[in-house]
């Protein structure tokens, strides 16, 4: 029918903090086939199965008969350990990923390239949009405070003739009720 | 039936076209009967849709499986209680859906002003019925759900064909949740058509800007409520049934539907700047426009399947028709705009930096970033496949790494803007209005450090939860106090009174609590452990203060799906807590088959999340995978806390006239307190 993705659990609160509390807590067990290491810095690798669009390292792989890591998953996973084996660091593994798999499988793009523009955009709109602000807020405060401010939506009361704005507010008013 | 259903659907388009066009020609001739004959007409639209919906669900509930939407999405086992959700299931039906929930505002809208606002609804009812073509066309052209089931005969002649069984409804819907998140969700996009229509309606007919917000203001609380609603019973869904120990996951679909939720948030405050100010009128119709529009493009992205998802549940062509409306309904708007900007001349002026008004700037700049950054990280695998060829995901950490600041600032604001006067704050003020939430705020931080929550990030959102929650407790406190003493009422009475008459400020306020709740549940996520085992009998597995041990597994048997259940015991310390009991559910009739029930053991403190995740291929042993989620309790009562508070701003204000008498009297027993009288109706109605 269609593709059950599901995507990589959250970690609202500083995710690398909270990668630390995790490794702080060595929990899962050799028995899995791979190591605690693997599987921290599989979070960072997204598991290639197509059917979910969770990490290796945390997919739960929802819809499926097993809701642990899926076969794909574990394979990664196992993967992870192999490079690790050969004393590679993590940055290392995700790029020896990367070019296996191109560059979907990022869980968040990489801060060179293209994948900085990702992180760029969110400083650029902040900045923009400061820079719109102050300059919205100095024009206004240059205005003179003479111009009094007539209460919203009841100004019938004394209507210049020659204030198209205040004969449309009147009008509104006759014509419509709150 | 199906001829039926399909029959109303048709000429609902028929109505509504009518509507929309003998509409144009009403407002152009003013003739009274045609205006009042395109009422009807759109009256009669959403009628028939209604008995199309009818129609579709009685399908679904006689098991009629010569329909092809029926075979697909529904099944004889299904209960009744899923059938109901079984129209929502798929793209046809929840279109039509779509459809029904706008009809129920579009019906309620023409029927409440039917003798009111003679001039400006000829022009909403336009619009409103332009919306509503566009979504007809989908529901009778292209995703149509009165299809029927065909079969080529012997004789080589299409014949109709009817199905024993159906498909079944997908695992992951079948739970209680998803009968009502779509409902509440749905309700939430199709809510921002009225603001939307009553705007560019106003526009059109060169009202000045600030008409149509009085008009529309509580229509758009009731559709901000439903979004707020629909987003959070959708998070506890996913973390409920999904088995992965979370609730949002920044999944596309997930994201559209906060887009509408920030502008339409970054709305309600800055329509507070019109109303009090005449402030930003432009801005005003721009943010409804935008709003209304991330409201299309949310069902587009989660009906078209352009980016992959759990909600992207088939991919088909409507994407170009959503495409092209959303292109048509822009230049609607900016030709709109470009013809008649006269009349939203506003009379901005800003007299400090430190004020409501900035308080406000502030509050809009950063509920517009967090949507824009949003909606660009959401679509960034796309551009980045455009531009270079190689699409590179973005997942969770990407968007908590950008959210989280914005989402603190937003706190921050929370708490000071509403203690910052309009126009202008002095230094006394700010000093008074500060201190204590300062003090209180700090001590939060401290005692969160103190109590175990040990991370930077959380330990400030801690803070600036006990800053917020200040801040709101000495609005409460001070207002309470003036009528407590002018009253002789109890405090807690006088607080009441004081919500009642201003609810839309006291309901602001307790829904700014209930997201202050929201928060400090997220913050708990910084602490969540977790861990997984494959158990046989009577292993036991430890996680914090908890000691998980299998007593034993078996089978329940349900009409609709078996399900393998492990008994687990849980300890803490070597006391016995209770027992949960984690399902993994195998559903009959689809390719999806299985769906996973937690058993989630819920404290304030934190949730013990239990999922048995099947039988370890290797061993065939039973894994068990267990998460200690701390305070996300705090997020779905904080949930409660923001429908109380919307609820409460809905309401209309009680008039002081009570009070007023009675401090009249008691102003003329008591000389020298007649001064204070007239200050309780200056206060009414004041933000």
């Amino acid at each position: 029918m269609a593709n059950f993705a599901r995507p990589i659990r959250v970690k609202h609160m500083a995710f690398v903090l909270a990668l630390l509390v995790f490794a702080s807590a060595p929990l899962v067990t050799a028995q899995v086939g791979y190591s605690q290491r693997a599987k921290e810095i599989g979070t960072h690798l997204k598991c290639m199965c197509r059917g979910c669009d969770m990490s290796a390292g945390l997919c739960a792989h929802p819809g499926g008969s097993f809701s642990g890591p899926c076969d794909t998953a574990k394979a990664m996973l196992k993967e992870v350990d192999q490079h690790l084996g050969k004393g590679e660091s993590e940055q290392q593994i995700i790029d020896a990923f990367v070019s296996e798999y191109g560059t979907v499988v990022y869980v968040e793009p990489p801060k060179r390239g293209f994948g900085l523009v990702a992180w760029l955009m969110p400083v650029f709109y902040i900045v923009v949009g400061l820079g719109i602000l102050v300059f919205v807020v100095r024009k206004w405060a240059l205005r003179p405070s003479t111009l009094t401010h007539a209460p919203a939506g009841h100004a019938a009361a004394a209507i210049d003739p020659n204030d198209p704005l205040a004969r449309a507010r009147a009008q509104a008013a006759r014509e419509t009720e709150d | 039936m199906d001829v039926f259903g399909s029959f109303s659907l048709l000429l609902a388009f028929v109505c509504a076209v009518y509507a929309f066009i003998g509409g144009i020609f009403a407002i152009k001739t003013r003739h009274p009967l045609l205006i009042k004959s395109t009422r009807q007409a759109g009256i009669a639209t959403c009628v028939l849709i209604f008995i199309s919906t009818i129609s579709l669900e009685y399908l679904l509930f006689s098991d009629n499986f010569s329909m092809a939407y029926v075979v697909q999405h529904s099944n004889r086992d299904l209960s009744t209680f899923y059938k109901v959700a079984a129209l929502w299931a798929g793209q046809e039906g929840s279109l039509l859906f779509w459809s029904t929930l706008l009809s129920v505002y579009v019906i309620s809208v023409l029927l409440v002003y039917r003798n009111k606002n003679g001039e400006l609804m000829p022009y909403v009812g336009v619009i409103l019925a332009g919306v509503q073509i566009f979504f007809l066309t989908l529901n009778n052209f292209v995703e149509n759900p009165f299809k029927t089931l065909a079969t080529v005969n012997a004789a080589g002649v299409l014949a109709p064909f009817t199905r024993m069984d159906g498909n079944g409804l997908n695992p992951l819907l079948q739970y209680p949740e998803m009968v009502i998140h779509p409902p509440n969700l749905y309700s939430g996009y199709t809510g921002f058509t009225i603001p939307f229509a009553f705007a560019l309606a106003a526009l059109l007919a060169r009202y000045p800007g600030e008409k149509w917000i009085h008009l529309t203001r509580k229509w758009t609380m009731v559709a901000w409520c439903f979004q707020s609603l629909g987003i959070l019973l959708g998070a506890h869904w996913a973390y409920a049934v999904l088995g992965w120990g979370g609730y949002w996951g920044w999944d596309p679909v997930e994201n559209a539907s906060l887009l509408p939720w920030l502008t339409g948030t970054a709305f309600l405050h800055s329509v507070m700047m019109q109303e009090k100010r005449g402030m930003m009128k432009v801005w005003n119709v721009w943010l409804v426009f935008s709003t209304f529009l991330l409201c299309i493009l949310g069902t587009f992205l989660t009906r078209s399947g352009v980016v992959s998802s759990v909600h992207a549940f088939a991919n088909s062509q409507i994407g170009s028709w959503f495409v092209g409306f959303i292109l048509l309904t822009m230049a609607v708007c900016i030709i709109a705009y470009f013809k008649n900007r006269d009349y939203l001349k506003s009379e901005n002026m800003l007299d400090s930096m430190v004020s409501r008004e900035s308080s406000f700037l502030f509050n809009n700049l950063l509920f517009l970033v967090a949507c824009i950054a949003v909606l660009s990280g959401t679509l960034f695998p796309v551009f980045s496949e455009w531009f270079t060829n190689n699409r590179i995901s973005v997942g969770a950490p990407f968007f908590n790494k950008v959210m989280i600041p914005i989402g603190l600032a937003i706190l921050f604001l929370t708490g000071v803007g509403p203690l910052l006067a309009w126009r202008k704050t002095s230094g006394d003020s700010l000093k008074r209005n500060f201190g204590w939430p300062l003090v209180v705020g700090s001590l939060s931080g401290i005692a969160a450090l103190i109590l175990g929550y040990r991370d930077a990030v959380s330990a400030f959102c801690f803070a600036l939860c006990g800053f917020v929650t200040w801040t709101i407790v000495m609005e409460f406190y001070r207002g309470a106090k003036v009528i407590s003493a002018r009253t002789g009422m109890s405090k807690m009475m006088a607080a009441h009174e004081l919500a009642m008459r201003n609810t839309r400020r006291y309901g602001g306020y307790v829904v700014h609590f209930g997201m202050v709740l929201i928060f400090i549940g997220l913050a708990g996520a910084a602490f969540n452990t977790e861990a997984q085992k494959a158990m046989n009998i009577g292993d036991s597995l430890k996680l914090g203060p908890y000691t998980l041990v299998l007593q034993s597994g078996d089978t329940k048997v349900d009409k609709n799906y078996t399900a393998q259940r492990m008994i687990i015991e849980v300890l803490k310390g070597n006391k016995q807590i209770m027992l949960l009991y984690p399902e993994k559910r195998q559903f009959q009739g689809t390719e999806q088959a299985a769906g996973t029930m937690v058993a989630i053991y819920s404290t304030l403190r934190e949730d013990l999340y239990v999922v048995y995740a099947g039988m370890d291929p290797e061993s065939n042993v039973p894994v068990i995978h267990a998460f200690l989620n701390p305070l996300v309790k705090w997020i779905w009562l904080g949930g409660v806390w923001v429908v109380i508070g919307t609820l409460l701003a809905l309401m209309p204000n009680r008039r002081a006239t009570l009070v007023l008498s009675a401090a009249t009297q008691l102003a003329a027993a008591i000389p020298g307190t007649a001064a204070l009288t007239p200050n309780v109706t200056l206060r009414e109605g004041h933000d």
